[in-house]
């Protein structure tokens, strides 16, 4: 029994559904996983951290996500928003945010408040661990939450947000 | 408690409060429509991120992510002298007598993966700068040669690869392995669509043997060799083909001296 196959195993489930959210493409999310796990089994000996494994390895999912990007980027590729089949969606309840327009609003979103929201939203991860896989301090961490749910707010046609005293 | 930020009740919703913090935040929604209105915002943003994209968490997950059978292929890789025979095959089409290849490492060398390993991680955190990409630009390459030569104890010229479309953006002096003369040199080459390369230098390992090795890590190719002068790691994230042909070039220029009576390259 090998106890660090067993903790990537235990994690396996959490990082497809994190990249297919990221991706929003199924074979592109599980290549993302199986080179992050190829990364983290060749580093074992080398880099891993001495906790536990899982902020570990988003940090290096999320590494990988950015880099492939950029590197499409710089081929020129671009996606088309069209192109992105929708998820199945149940029909919308009143009071309830449609789904196509929330899942096409996450997309929009500029790609740190993406990787942020989802993290705490989706995997609902406390804000110290989401914080440290992004490697940014907590406070940037909420106000990148803050952004990306006004604008979740704005992109969904949700009513404008009353009027709130911030305290400091 | 009569004041509560936009932040707490954003923690609130997102279930990151203590108990206590908790029933504070539930006791100031009652007293505010409009709070309570925002936290009900949020948890249903929540909510709709959930429906959209939890499913995905339950599926049966495929057997190409089962880590057990990721490390036993990384094993079985690690194991044989893999890459060899591909080695051979670029290293046989510059020409080279295969007499050279008179003693293949059958064993990986350890070595050689730390080597590799500090390559590849030394071109993913340059390639990404623009202005600080390198130390010493290509603008003054007799300088960078005389100095990395230095600082390497041998002689290193500046590849040529303007027949492969790259150019050379300049060099850096980084640490290295102790085994390795405890220094590294890289060298950065960037073709028209700013795809950029690098060569990873050291001073040759304590036994100076011959070795090659072709490695895919992080995403990046990696093509190794050493020799009795120095140890070299060409890295890119090319198609292949194209790697090939400019971890053949930069193989043939630094080991002209080496491997044949010609003379020495210049750079």
């Amino acid at each position: 029994m090998d106890s660090f196959l067993d903790q990537l195993e235990a994690c396996v489930p959490a990082l497809r559904r994190y990249a297919r959210a990221l991706t929003r493409n199924v074979d592109l999310a599980d290549d993302l996983v199986q080179d992050c796990l190829e990364r983290a089994i060749s580093r074992r000996g080398l880099f891993r951290p001495s906790g536990p494994v899982r902020a570990w390895l988003f940090t290096m999912l999320l590494n990988l996500h950015r880099n492939a990007l950029r590197a499409s980027r710089r081929r020129g590729e671009s996606v088309d928003f069209h192109t992105i089949p929708e998820p199945s969606i149940p029909a919308p309840q009143p009071g309830h945010i449609a789904l196509a327009e929330m899942a096409r609003a996450i997309d929009l979103l500029p790609l740190e408040q993406k990787e942020a929201l989802l993290l705490v939203t989706l995997e609902g991860l406390a804000y110290g661990e989401a914080a440290e896989i992004l490697k940014i301090p907590q406070g940037t961490l909420m106000s990148r939450l803050g952004r990306a749910r006004a604008a979740l707010r704005t992109l969904t046609g949700t009513p404008a947000e009353p009027h709130l005293r911030t305290v400091k | 408690m009569s004041q509560i930020s936009r932040d707490q009740l954003m923690a609130y919703a997102d279930g990151q409060l203590s108990p206590d913090e908790r029933t504070a935040v539930e006791a100031y929604l009652v007293a505010n429509a409009d709070a309570a209105a925002e936290v009900a915002l949020l948890q249903r943003q929540n909510d709709a991120i959930r429906t959209l994209f939890a499913p995905a968490g339950a599926e049966n997950v495929p057997v190409r992510l089962k880590p057990q059978r990721l490390s036993a292929e990384i094993g079985r890789r690690r194991g044989q002298p893999w890459g060899w025979a591909a080695a051979a095959v670029v290293l046989l089409g510059l020409g080279l007598g295969a007499g050279w290849f008179a003693r293949p490492l059958l064993d990986p060398n350890p070595a050689s993966a730390t080597l590799i390993a500090d390559a590849v991680n030394a071109h993913a955190v340059y390639v990404a700068e623009n202005r600080h990409a390198v130390e010493v630009g290509s603008d003054d390459s007799e300088h960078l040669s005389t100095w990395l030569s230095n600082r390497l104890d041998t002689t290193l010229g500046m590849p040529d690869l303007t027949a492969q479309g790259f150019s050379l953006v300049g060099g850096r002096l980084l640490p290295g392995e102790p085994d390795a003369g405890g220094r590294a040199a890289q060298l950065m080459y960037e073709d028209a669509s700013q795809q950029r390369v690098t060569i990873y230098v050291t001073a040759a390992l304590p036994d100076g043997k011959p070795a090659y090795q072709f490695a895919s890590q992080d995403g990046a190719e990696a093509f190794y060799w050493a020799n009795a002068r120095i140890t070299c790691t060409v890295v890119g994230t090319l198609p292949e083909a194209q790697m090939k042909a400019v971890a053949g070039a930069v193989y043939s220029q630094l080991t002209e001296g080496d491997v044949s009576s010609r003379p020495p390259y210049r750079g």
